[in-house]
């Protein structure tokens, strides 16, 4: 590969344009990364000044052997591939649908683009005010709803596992917006010529679909698959807006914020466990890096036979 | 060239590596009596960080325009947070030498001697990071007993924090229009409580509300069954680490039975949908009998409907009327000030003036808190209601519960573990699960 910057001294001009974004990549991301894998070796509480003690593998050993609490890790981690399975499948398939609908030159589409996203730029809190409005077990909508046919619920306050789907329907409602929006870009790059030729080729609408958008739409199914994956993965604030700290509910990345700030009791604020917190996190970055590196493999392979290297 | 452009970004990764690292070991500059004071009439702007409670912030806001007026060069700036947040905010803001004055809920959680491998509270890891302002022998400290300074701000025998007030949570509000509509006596007994809320189904009113969405009060709101059958909290958290009680023994099955009981049968359906802060409001509209609940939520009781006719009672978790004569609470709110601050003169001042007998008692009777001066007294309903049980005050067992490393999550007395907020249903089944929980962290750290 080549490039236009000249000769000799020149050519250090495209390194010294990146040295900026560099410098702040390492400063606010990288190196707060490493520290954190250096603190889940240590008992350090986030409190600045307090004496910090290296503790060796004690807090993976914590989290992943100690008693029953560590049990309860395991199906935290559980929960955790169950939310992004769920969120990821049913985020991708309602994304795609809602940018078919509206990438239609039809009167309104505007309108219902603009309502799919809305949600995307509101906030964790203001979503989870919405849902808890919507689903108020004492006469809120969904609650009038159920009546009609007899039927009651607690909704995010009752058993776990409806609170739990409850949560995956938010996060699918919260981000699904996103995914339209990256389906849109990749159709409108299909050229209007193929989709003519298709036609005259006496292919149908399913045909059209899937001989002509499916596969274009390649590098943005491989986008949104990543980004629903590694988002639902790492998905916490949903779940503390929602449910709070509730038995039966909590993934990985809300036990990391529990531990870390001390909300595990419920009642009384418990000590701010940073370190094992760390090893906690460090213990969900190797589970993205693994589940995200493995999809990554399989969807750069499957770009490749579609599209062409 | 390539090698330059190597060594250069490794110099950077090591440097944001370092500056990541340095961050968290830096000590505290300040510490208690080296700060400054400022000079007398020079311009002070005081940071005050209070939590997020009504009444308490109507008080602060009046009592800070109040304090302004007698001292025109000082500012004080409050900032209001989410009680569950205050942790944190205090945390940050004291680290980052941002605050001068933060209410802090009274020290609990100590770690006891028969408590093995667990972590400090955050109170006492401020203290030792030298973060907190020793007030020892500050001249306002004479106003408060010495117990409640020994009980709720005293560490290695220096005061750190000025404790304003206990709170309790072991009693039921009740509806008294209700009662007496219903021709129902109100309850001293476990039995008679039943009664009353069969009572007040048959009539289609709903026996009790509470904050459910916040899922303590739930808990909070049973306290009074976990404390007529373990009326010394201190010993029960002892028993329970020692292996002396146990969450499933025939005495503790008593109280799961009755647990379940309050969760399946007395509270209102929806209730798990109704928010810590609108309970009381709920309440207070007339449409449920009974609301089991903290002494804090009487201000907002009186706030939603004035003229509304309620009581307070302990809540009666036994058969024995005299089991229930206990109330079961924790201190609260109380001042600590920053051992950094740049404007010590100016913090102690707020306090002094704040510990005052007068602005104290507006201050107690504007939050309900029961007093922490002896010379004050609680002048408010709340006040005469809980007057003549405050001889059997005990501090709950969650102020002095710390979890064994490796416990489940499961190892609390909570009814909402119990159908619809919680998967159980049989209270053998639970009880197992609870000592079991709580046995796997005590077999882990032995």
């Amino acid at each position: 590969m080549s490039y236009h910057f000249g000769r000799g001294r020149e050519k250090l001009i495209p390194y010294l344009l990146l040295l900026p974004g560099i410098f702040f990549y390492l400063l606010i991301s990288v190196g707060p990364s490493l520290a954190t894998t250096v603190y889940s070796f240590t008992d350090a509480t986030g409190i600045r000044g307090a004496p910090i003690h290296w503790i060796g593998l004690d807090n993976y050993k914590e989290f992943l052997l100690m008693g029953q609490a560590s049990r309860d890790n395991y199906g935290a981690l559980g929960r955790t591939l169950i939310f992004s399975f769920f969120v990821t499948t049913i985020q991708f398939a309602l994304g795609l649908i809602a940018a078919l609908a509206v990438n239609q030159r039809l009167k309104g589409s505007n309108l219902f683009r603009t309502l799919y996203f809305m949600p995307v730029i509101l906030g964790a809190v203001i979503q989870g005010l919405i849902w808890s409005l919507f689903l108020y077990p004492m006469g809120g909508p969904m609650a009038k709803i159920l009546s009609l046919f007899g039927a009651r619920s607690e909704f995010l306050g009752g058993q776990p596992v409806e609170a739990f789907a409850w949560v995956i329907i938010v996060q699918i409602w919260a981000n699904m917006g996103m995914t339209m929006v990256i389906f849109i870009s990749g159709l409108q790059t299909i050229p209007a010529e193929l989709y003519e030729a298709a036609r005259i080729d006496g292919a149908n609408a399913r045909q059209v679909f899937a001989n002509v958008t499916w596969p274009l739409l390649t590098p943005s199914v491989n986008t949104n698959l990543l980004l629903n994956i590694i988002g639902s993965l790492q998905a916490w604030q949903l779940f503390l807006v929602l449910l709070g700290y509730r038995n039966g509910t909590q993934v990985l990345g809300y036990v990391i914020y529990a531990q870390g700030f001390g909300q595990t009791s419920g009642s009384v604020t418990s000590a701010f466990r940073q370190g094992y917190a760390a090893a906690a996190s460090v213990v969900l970055f190797l589970l993205v890096l693994v589940i995200g590196m493995t999809v990554q493999t399989f969807l750069r392979r499957r770009e490749e036979r579609i599209l062409g290297s | 060239m390539k090698n330059r452009i190597f060594m250069l970004v490794s110099l950077l990764i090591i440097a944001s590596v370092l500056l990541a690292a340095c961050s968290g070991t830096e000590a505290p500059a300040g510490q208690a009596g080296t700060t400054q004071a400022p000079a007398a009439g020079e311009k002070v702007t005081l940071r005050v960080l209070v939590h997020q409670n009504p009444p308490m912030v109507d008080f602060m806001t009046a009592f800070n325009e109040k304090f302004q007026t007698n001292h025109p060069n000082i500012t004080v700036d409050m900032s209001i947070v989410n009680a569950n947040d205050l942790s944190t905010v205090s945390q940050t803001r004291l680290t980052a030498k941002d605050v001068d004055v933060v209410d802090m809920f009274g020290f609990a959680n100590a770690a006891q001697p028969y408590m093995k491998k667990v972590d400090p509270p955050n109170w006492q890891t401020l203290i030792e990071a030298g973060y907190l302002m020793d007030l020892t022998g500050q001249p306002f400290l004479a106003n408060y007993a010495p117990n409640a300074l020994q009980d709720a701000g005293t560490y290695n025998g220096k005061v750190y924090e000025v404790n304003l007030g206990r709170v309790i949570y072991s009693g039921i509000y009740y509806n008294k229009k209700l009662f007496t509509e219903n021709n129902v006596k109100v309850p001293t007994t476990w039995s008679e409580l039943v009664a009353a809320c069969e009572t007040f189904k048959k009539a289609n009113i709903p026996c009790m509300t509470a904050g459910g969405k916040d899922g303590w009060p739930i808990f909070v709101g049973a306290y009074g069954l976990l404390g007529a059958i373990y009326p010394d909290q201190a010993g029960l958290v002892e028993g329970l680490w020692t292996g002396t009680i146990k969450w499933n023994d025939a005495k503790s099955l008593e109280m799961w039975q009755k647990m379940q009981i309050y969760a399946r049968d007395m509270m209102e359906p929806g209730a798990s949908g109704v928010a810590g802060d609108a309970a009381p409001g709920r309440f207070a509209s007339g449409a449920v009998a009974m609301f089991p609940g903290g002494s804090w939520y009487a201000s907002a009781i009186e706030a939603a409907q004035p003229d509304f006719e309620w009581g307070y009672i302990p809540f009666p978790g036994s058969d024995n009327p005299e089991d229930n004569k206990y109330l079961f609470g924790k201190y609260d709110q109380g001042w600590v000030i920053a051992a950094n601050t740049p404007n010590k003169e100016a913090a102690l001042l707020y306090l002094t003036e704040f510990s005052a007998k007068e602005n104290y008692q507006a201050f107690v009777n504007a939050v309900g808190f029961i007093p922490t001066q002896p010379d004050v007294t609680l002048d408010t309903k709340i006040g005469q209601e809980v007057a003549p049980y405050l001889s059997n005050f005990h501090v709950g067992y969650e102020q002095y519960w710390v979890a064994p490393k490796g416990a489940g999550q499961y190892a609390n007395p909570w009814a909402s573990y119990f159908k619809p907020f919680g998967t159980y249903d049989d209270p053998q089944a639970l009880a197992d699960k609870v000592q079991a929980d709580l046995q796997s962290g005590l077999d882990a750290v032995k």
